[in-house]
């Protein structure tokens, strides 16, 4: 009974791979067709069906490029970033998208926790933490049984403190505030969260802002001068959650 | 043979400057007289002349004589081949303090040295005397001339010449964007020495270039004004570009100008000339869609920096504009459009140099060629529209189209980069897209910073226990037994090695095992019935028995034998 529920699960996750596979080259045909807006909204709707990967988002940053939309770009390559940290050719990317775009390495980086988190995602530190504190109990146990084998006392140690950095790094990265990136170029920052809020300034196109706080389509942001107003969420994207279907 | 005239004594003083150009500066120390006598005074002149010339002298060092006055600086400029040379001097009026031997020391500045000058002082005066004057504190002491009555020279500031100064434009009338060579010319009939304007030149409605002060004969040219003779030395050369059509003046420029010192106490004079106001007619350009603005003479050319690319690599296309006129004000580069190709903003280079006829050189802009799509890519023709004066139309310079082959293969990875100045540049072939999703599946789920730092806790809770459960019951593992620590360990082993190794007797010899098992396993409870307590135990007994028995014979086999079982021991469970 077991057996045969978890091999159904299995399969309903294969035919859902495989429908997302189907769409993403569907979706890629279109934006080759040049269509960009399709294909983007295609890019979307697959996101939106759980199946988020950096290739997903590499080409919506080429369909967005290709649109004019280099801030929707740089977004995506952000978000293919956070998916993938290993994935070179996206991290080149973001940095040529950047100087493109006139912003500065900290317009883009406001959250150094971020980057903290994106570290211990790339090279597992959370593993890595986890095994040396586990191999650090063994062998204070081992030496305890053999108290002859000092060795064992020293390794217990030391991997007792070698496991404390990388964890400190992978339990300061989930700290981190999140982040959004501006997607659209003059986007108001308002005073208000209000389709009729006064604007107090502009958010420039492709920065990354600290989200504040989050109240239905909008969302408050602090923008690298130290401006903190509120800004629609199909402005202001976010970067640790996939995108949200536009509702204006 | 001494020059008589004015005109010929300023061709004589512009001459010899001329030969002071040659090194960087020169240094010189001279007195008026190497005999004096007690009651007279000796003038001191410090000359350096030449470029680079430093603006202080100190002093030197006076031995029998004393400053009466002094420094008095003078400056004289002199234009010479179209460079200036300067000079200045500082003169000291000198004492003797008394009759014997006086020196005034070398003098060095900037790499330069000056010797020494030795002075004999008599006593009296040996130096003809002025007719004796009331004395006045206040009084200059070279506001007289003394040889003025024995030369016969009169005195005063006036110049002995005429001087004019005039702002000389190449023409009068031209368009907007022609060049214009405005030269000041200096007519003299007198050397003149410093020459400076007294407010900056105005040149409102013109574009204004530097030019090389034109190569002049150290004394200049002879020119006539209004019947009389003149030297004409050009001082001073603009290129001027009219930047808007009409009347434009350029405004009166006022020039102090020096004239040097007449006789050895005089410190010469300043006089102030103006030019005329010149007028300038400038006619306007001809307004054509996609004239550049740029006005003169100019061919053009484009070149890419290879034939052949592979698809995603960039080639570099450069459109080259070269000749005469106003090229420095041409900042637009033409529109370059390659079908099946991103192109960026280009960024423009010079060559360019101010000459007489207009900024000569070229200018060239160079695109970066993105190509999208494999085949022969055609660069369009690339054209340059501009005005030529001498055909007084708007031409047209086009460059001849090019191909370039681009190999399909190893595209570099896919690059979404955009127009670096921010422009849109859209993509018009294909889309560096990735052709799978490629999930990105991980075996072990990411684990947050909560679980993270609950196995952290854990992990150091389980340490404490581990360090709590062997402190207060020893280990259920070893009740009733003592580890030594390291340091005891190996003081002990270190005993039992230098048992049988050094020449000691059997109670010595058996009290330090006896010692290294103490310190190793301590006091062994009666209870203890484990095998390394029997065999400590065992060990213990021996030795005593060696260490009290009667010397009956030869104990150091057995003593080495009992030290090496104990280090063994001590080894296994200490």
């Amino acid at each position: 009974m077991g057996v045969s529920a978890a091999a159904s699960v299995l399969v309903a996750a294969a035919a859902l791979a495989a429908s997302a596979d189907a769409r993403f080259r569907e979706a890629n045909d279109i934006a080759r067709a040049g269509d960009y807006p399709a294909a983007i909204a295609a890019y979307a709707e697959i996101a939106a069906s759980g199946a988020e990967t950096a290739s997903l988002y590499w080409n919506w940053a080429q369909a967005a490029s290709a649109r004019g939309a280099q801030g929707e770009a740089l977004w995506a390559l952000l978000r293919a970033r956070e998916l993938d940290p290993a994935d070179r050719a996206v991290v080149r990317d973001v940095e040529r998208l950047r100087a493109a775009l006139n912003l500065d390495p900290a317009e883009i980086t406001p959250e150094p926790l971020a980057a903290a988190a994106r570290l211990a995602r790339r090279f597992r530190l959370d593993l890595v933490a986890v095994c040396l504190l586990v191999l650090s109990v063994l062998t204070h146990a081992a030496h305890r049984l053999h108290p002859a084998a000092h060795l064992a006392r020293l390794v217990a140690w030391a991997t007792l403190a070698l496991g404390f950095l990388p964890g400190a790094l992978a339990v300061a990265g989930t700290l981190a505030r999140p982040t959004g990136t501006v997607v659209r170029r003059g986007a108001p920052l308002l005073d208000s969260a209000s389709p009729t809020a006064e604007a107090v300034g502009t958010l420039r196109e492709g920065e990354v802002v600290p989200i504040l706080e989050a109240s239905g389509d909008w969302v408050r942001v602090e923008d690298n001068a130290g401006a903190r107003g509120w800004a629609h969420v199909a402005d202001v994207r976010r970067l640790d959650a996939p995108p949200r279907a536009e509702t204006r | 043979m001494r020059p008589t005239t004015p005109l010929a004594r300023a061709a004589l003083f512009l001459l010899l400057c001329g030969f002071a150009v040659a090194a960087p500066f020169t240094l010189r120390s001279e007195v008026d007289a190497p005999r004096i006598g007690v009651e007279d005074q000796v003038q001191l002149t410090i000359t350096v002349e030449g470029s680079g010339a430093p603006d202080e002298i100190a002093l030197p060092a006076l031995t029998n004589l004393e400053v009466v006055s002094g420094p008095f600086q003078s400056t004289q400029v002199s234009i010479i081949g179209g460079s200036m040379t300067q000079s200045r001097t500082w003169t000291y009026v000198l004492q003797p303090r008394g009759a014997g031997k006086a020196e005034v020391g070398a003098v060095s500045a900037g790499g330069e040295t000056a010797p020494a000058i030795a002075i004999e002082v008599v006593a009296g005066s040996v130096r003809p005397r002025e007719p004796r004057r009331a004395p006045d504190p206040f009084r200059d002491p070279f506001a007289t001339d003394p040889f003025e009555e024995f030369l016969g020279r009169r005195r005063g500031r006036a110049p002995e010449g005429k001087l004019l100064i005039e702002a000389a434009p190449s023409r009068t009338r031209l368009r907007v964007g022609e060049p214009l060579v405005l030269t000041y010319n200096l007519y003299t009939q007198v050397s003149v020495t410093d020459l400076q304007f007294v407010d900056a030149p105005q040149y409102p409605g013109f574009w204004v270039e530097d030019l090389q002060r034109p190569a002049d004969s150290p004394s200049g040219q002879p020119a006539t004004v209004e019947g009389e003779p003149y030297r004409r030395l050009a001082i001073l050369q603009k290129l001027l570009f009219p930047t808007r059509a009409g009347t434009l003046t350029i405004p009166a420029a006022t020039m102090k100008i020096g004239i040097p010192r007449l006789g050895f106490f005089d410190s010469g004079g300043v006089v102030r000339r103006s030019t005329k106001p010149v007028e300038v007619k400038v006619e306007p350009l001809p307004d054509q869609p996609g004239f550049s603005g740029a006005v003169g003479s100019y061919r053009t050319s484009a070149t890419l920096d290879r034939d052949a690319v592979a698809l995603g690599d960039a080639a570099t296309l450069r459109f080259k504009v070269e000749g005469t006129g106003n090229l420095k004000w041409i900042d637009r580069a033409p529109e370059v459009a390659v079908e099946g190709a991103r192109v960026y903003p280009p960024q423009a280079k010079s060559s360019l140099e101010a000459t007489p006829g207009g900024i000569s050189g070229s200018r060239t802009w160079e695109f970066v060629l993105v190509p999208e799509t494999a085949g022969a890519l055609a660069v369009p023709p690339l054209a340059f529209r501009y005005f030529d004066p001498t055909a007084g139309r708007i031409e047209t310079a086009q460059t001849a189209p090019l191909t370039l082959r681009v190999e399909a293969g190893t595209a570099s990875a896919a690059v979404p980069l955009p127009p670096p100045s921010g422009t849109t540049a859209r993509a018009t072939g294909i889309l560096p897209l990735r052709a799978d999703l490629d999930p990105h599946r991980l075996a072990v789920p990411i684990l947050g910073g909560r679980v993270i730092a609950l196995a952290a806790g854990l992990a150091l809770v389980l340490h404490v226990g581990l360090l709590a459960g062997g402190r207060l019951h020893g280990g259920p593992w070893r009740r009733g037994m003592r580890t030594a620590s390291p340091r005891s360990v190996r003081a002990a082993l270190r005993d039992l090695g230098r048992v049988g190794g050094e020449r000691m007797s059997k109670e010595a010899a058996s009290a330090l095992v006896e010692k290294a098992l103490h310190e190793a396993f301590g006091e062994l409870e009666e209870k203890d019935e484990t095998e390394r307590a029997r065999a400590v135990r065992t060990l213990l007994e021996e030795v005593r028995f060696v260490r009290y028995a009667p010397q009956l014979g030869d104990y150091s086999e057995k003593i080495r034998a009992l030290a090496e079982r104990a280090a063994e021991a001590v080894r296994r469970w200490a």
